[in-house]
């Protein structure tokens, strides 16, 4: 490639890593701001301030901000482990058996993903306050397996479609037990689909908005999303820009560590194995 | 080895559930029972008057609080629908007055024990106790009363040759900050602060947005094709079109018109006494400088017509007791305690919101941080409630819908808005 | 671990089909099995949507409003009259149709553009490239919504500082004050967050465009644009449709940014927005359920009219491929 390729590649990258980050560094930068610099109409702060991350973790709105993030990484966590185990079985029975209604049950995956979730919060929510589900972890995470199944069982059928299932009968051959077998050759080449069908499950779940701020209203059960609407300035009155963005920040880290970390599984996931990486 | 990795993601999934299910259940211990209050958010002031009064609760009674939006009617969306599902952990809640028919006449709140009533009552402002009246009886207790000043720049004024001492009226404020060159900050958005300022306006006038009210939507009668209705929408749209209100106006809420005074592009403002609060701790903080506050000078609320006395904005906060809490008689004990006197007053000192029982204002550590307190007081004397019904969020909305933005409205406004109001109420329209 | 050599290329299939009417053990057997597998994931999704848009249909047809539960009355379809004829409904779906066709014309162009860039990038550059695609994905929607709406406000922003010098932007320009401006700040958030998707998506296309076919294509003469649109969109169509497909259905169904940055000020209100406000702001359970029944149905329509007028090719989706 010649040197004029090259250059015009990295200006490339280079455009692209700006459309991507800007927003991001933009609010990173809002997090440093102090309150009464937040109108100062730049890019970056006059002075650079803690306040607003010593508020939202150990001052005042600590008490709003720490128990909706770990309402945020428990139940997220908790939906993306039990999406994961009820995709597998369900992968793995698109994946590897014929049998009637598996058209249907991925056109129910299509339709719920497809699903306008604001229709069906208030019957979600009167349901809910009947059986006592409302406000809890248990009455979010139910939901957000319907979040997250459509695209964990679309994706990981793609994946264990590309397993080669014979391999399992060539090491029963070999003399190994099926359990071994299963073990042994099956888990390690579906551990990867799992793996990248639990981060992209995670992202969605992370992601909720509309159930979180419908299901929940108290620190029991709501999530970091739902709860970055409800920061408030020093009086009812004014605006906690500040808190806001210091919130928005720390619940962007986990994602960025994990898109960091497993970028190639994650574009092997969503282009459904068609590109490795 | 993936396995290890794979089981200590479970392992760990297993244990979050563990601990969330223990935080879910943990509180089944024996001791006083806990209260929950549930606040609108401020500097800290009702969670630190939770504290006090557990501590003086003498062991009867804990009092947790939970914070609500920052919207009134988002706080008002929350609380609705908890207690239209009976919740039974509600046991006191801050509320913004306008919405308290609603929940009165859904029985959402417990009912007021006469002795509480006149307690509470005593030495209280009006508008406070008519603030937290419904159907002639009290069904929450006041706690503080806000109203809303007007503010000036001294120099402003000075150079405008406008005599603060006497009352104003719009069309003076507005000739005035023609000659002084500067703005007049008001809230132009589309919230709850515009109804607030529309019926300020209108009760100024000497009218009122319900004519004849009814505890029937299709049988309320408005009052916006009144005499009064036109001037109010006279003085808005002129006011919205004078070239004084800035150009972000439209969507200005209060925070814009603080910001907008304390830079100086605003001569004069409309706002609630938050103002000083934040203009103290700006002081305090380094960026406001001393001078700009030593300019700041408070009167009452500008009239509509110079022979009518001003009705400055009321609002505030009232507790109210949840109709299904466990302990409504402990919940009102609480409530008394929050709303005693030292305490209205320890939280007008300290959060800049102003107490609800007279003697308070009259106190002289509360005149000494807030020299306007008598203003603030007086003002309290003449405040207009916003149309009282359990329909409220239905008239604000429609006219906050109407009214908006205020550039537009024209006589023609108050039909339009009487239309919308009735057809809404009546299930013919959408809001 | 043992290690085995892999044998030929896996065959996809699973062996032995049933006789068409199933009637054989085996083919029993794995019916049973597969409902078995499959089963527990296909009734959690059917009962987090079935039942409640159930009662959302039973809902809409009282007028019941939840303060008031005493007063409920059964209306037949006389709340979906009231919707339809409603100015309110009508606006919500043109501002809905407008932020779709705009984001989705965009996003397929700038997702193409990227996608081309990272098919073909320098090695060197492409993980990079890559994160920073992927980053806008998986950034929660509300925390972009805050982000653009804090860029964009006359306070705390620092766009009408930066870009005075455009006509029409100045240092008190309110770009949340009316409908256009409103308009353009949220088609600019959702497209800055979901290209990466889309990308993606082609890129997927792109990966599949046989490579012979732009060998020959070069061989003819074709240049690079002529090959772009002889070679290699023709035969990504499948992809594009699916793209195409998601994206619109996902654009119609814009809520997060719109509550954040508006609250549906300005006419900037979605049909989701809408169906919010009646039912939880609100509290008009039955307006509200009718409004939400009648979203449901139009997000219905645009995937059959996709599936069935423009034949878009699920089988990838759904598993076949």
């Amino acid at each position: 490639m010649s040197t004029k390729e090259r250059n015009w590649w990295i200006v490339a990258g280079v455009l692209i890593i700006v459309y991507a980050l800007f927003p991001i560094a933009w609010i990173v930068s809002l997090s440093f701001k102090a309150p009464a610099d937040i109108a100062n109409g730049q890019f970056l702060p006059t002075v650079f301030t803690w306040q607003n991350y010593s508020q939202i973790l150990t001052g005042d709105a600590a008490s709003l901000f720490l128990p909706a993030l770990r309402n945020s990484f428990g139940i997220c966590l908790i939906a993306t482990f039990l999406a994961c185990i009820l995709a597998m079985f369900a992968a793995y029975a698109i994946a590897r058996l014929n049998f009637r209604g598996k058209k249907l049950i991925l056109s129910t995956a299509l339709a719920v993903a497809i699903f306008p979730v604001i229709s069906i919060v208030t019957p979600l929510f009167n349901l809910w306050r009947l059986i006592g589900l409302y406000d809890t972890w248990l009455g979010l995470i139910i939901p957000y397996l319907s979040l997250t199944l459509p695209l964990s069982i679309w994706t990981m059928s793609a994946f264990f479609r590309e397993i080669p299932w014979e391999m399992e009968q060539a090491a029963q051959v070999d003399g190994a037990t099926s359990w071994q077998a299963f073990r042994k050759v099956i888990v390690p080449l579906a551990a990867p689909g799992v793996f990248t069908t639990a981060i992209l499950a995670f992202f969605l779940a992370w992601n909720d908005f509309v159930y979180g701020i419908s299901l929940t209203s108290t620190n029991a059960a709501r999530p970091v999303p739902a709860a970055l609407g409800l920061f408030s300035g020093a009086s009812q009155f004014e605006d906690p820009t500040g808190a806001t963005a210091g919130a928005a920040v720390v619940v962007t880290i986990p994602v960025i560590i994990l898109v960091l970390i497993f970028q190639r599984r994650i574009v092997s996931g969503l282009t459904n194995g068609a590109v490795k990486g | 080895m993936r396995r290890p990795w794979r089981s200590r993601l479970a392992a760990a999934a297993a244990a979050v559930v563990a601990v969330g299910g223990l935080a879910a259940c943990g509180s089944a211990e024996s001791g006083p029972p806990t209260l929950t209050w549930y606040i609108n958010p401020d500097d800290g002031g009702q969670a630190k008057i939770a504290a006090s009064c557990t501590a003086a609760s003498g062991g009867k009674y804990t009092i947790a609080t939970s914070t609500l939006p920052r919207e009134a009617s988002e706080q008002r969306q929350q609380l609705v629908r908890r207690l239209a599902a009976n919740d039974s952990s509600i046991d006191i809640m801050s509320l913004d007055p306008p919405y308290i028919p609603e929940y009165a006449q859904a029985g959402f709140l417990a009912p007021v024990p006469p002795d509480v009533a006149s307690r509470v009552t005593q030495g209280t402002v009006q508008s406070a106790i008519d603030g937290a009246t419904w159907n002639g009886k009290l069904v929450t207790v006041p706690f503080w009363a806000n109203t809303q000043l007007l503010w000036y720049k001294k120099s402003a004024a000075a150079a405008a040759g406008l005599d603060m001492t006497k009352p104003v009226t719009w069309e003076q404020l507005i000739q005035a900050a023609g000659k002084a060159n500067t703005n007049i900050a008001a809230q132009g958005r589309r919230a709850e602060s515009l109804t607030v300022w529309f019926n300020a306006l209108l009760a100024s006038a000497g009218g009122a947005v319900i004519a004849k009210n009814s505890t029937d939507p299709t049988q309320i009668q408005l009052g916006l094709q009144t005499p009064a209705g036109d001037r109010a929408a006279q003085v808005m749209s002129e006011f919205a079109n004078s070239g004084r209100e800035g150009p972000a106006f439209s969507t200005a809420g209060e925070d814009e018109s603080v910001a907008a005074f304390q830079a100086g592009t605003a001569g004069w403002m409309v706002n609630w006494p938050f103002v000083w609060s934040k203009a103290k701790s700006g002081v305090k903080g380094g960026t406001l400088s001393q001078s700009v506050v030593d300019d700041y000078g408070w009167a009452i609320y500008p009239r509509v017509d110079a022979d009518k006395d001003a009705a400055p904005p009321y609002g505030g906060i009232n507790l109210g007791v949840g109709a299904f809490s466990k302990h409504p008689d402990l919940a009102y004990a609480a409530t008394e305690c929050i709303t005693s006197t030292a305490n209205q007053k320890d939280y007008f000192l300290t959060n800049g919101n102003p107490a609800s029982r007279a003697s308070v204002f009259s106190d002289p550590e509360v005149l000494k941080d807030f020299p306007m307190a008598p203003t603030i007081e007086q003002s309290l004397q003449l405040a207009a409630p916003r149309p009282q019904t359990p329909y409220y969020s239905e008239v604000s909305g429609s006219i906050q819908r109407e009214y908006h933005p205020p550039a537009n409205v024209s006589p023609a406004t108050g039909a339009s808005t009487t239309e919308l109001i009735q057809a809404v109420l009546s299930g013919r329209q959408l809001l | 671990m043992t290690t085995t050599v892999p044998p030929a290329p896996p065959t996809t299939r699973a062996p032995a089909h049933a006789a068409p009417s199933g009637a054989s053990d085996r083919a029993k057997a794995e019916q049973r099995l597969g409902w078995y597998l499959a089963g527990p994931a296909f009734a959690v999704m059917l009962l987090v949507t079935a039942y409640p848009i159930g009662q959302a249909v039973y809902q809409s047809l009282f007028a019941y409003r939840l303060t008031d539960p005493e007063n409920r009355r059964f209306v037949g379809l006389n709340n979906y009259a009231v919707v339809l004829t409603d100015a309110i409904w009508w606006q919500s779906i043109a501002t809905t149709v407008l932020i779709t066709v705009v984001t989705v014309a965009v996003e397929l162009v700038l997702g193409f553009l990227l996608a081309m860039v990272m098919a073909t990038a320098l090695r060197a550059i492409r993980p990079v490239v890559r994160a920073a695609i992927l980053l806008p994905y998986a950034i929660i929607t509300v925390v972009s919504a805050f982000a653009w709406q804090f860029a964009f406000d006359l306070n705390s922003g620092f766009v009408n500082s930066w870009f005075s010098w455009i006509p029409g932007i100045s240092a008190t320009t309110d770009w949340f004050g009316s409908f256009g401006s409103s308009i353009t700040v949220i088609c600019l958030a959702e497209i800055w967050k979901t290209t990466p998707f889309i990308s993606l998506l082609l890129l997927a296309g792109l990966a599949q465009v046989p490579e012979v076919l732009q060998e020959a294509a070069k061989v003819d003469g074709a240049t690079w644009w002529q090959r772009m649109w002889r070679v290699t969109i023709p035969n990504m169509k499948a992809a594009i449709m699916v793209a195409l497909l998601f994206r619109t259905l996902d654009a119609f169904r814009v809520f997060d940014s719109i509550f954040v940055m508006t609250a549906g000020a300005n006419g900037t209100e979605s049909v989701s927005f809408l169906a919010y406000r009646q039912t939880i702001a609100r509290l008009e359970v039955g307006l509200g359920s009718a409004v939400s029944v009648l979203l449901f149905l139009a997000v219905v329509l645009i995937a059959f009219g996709f599936i069935r007028g423009f034949k878009v090719d699920l089988s990838q989706a759904r598993g076949e491929k």
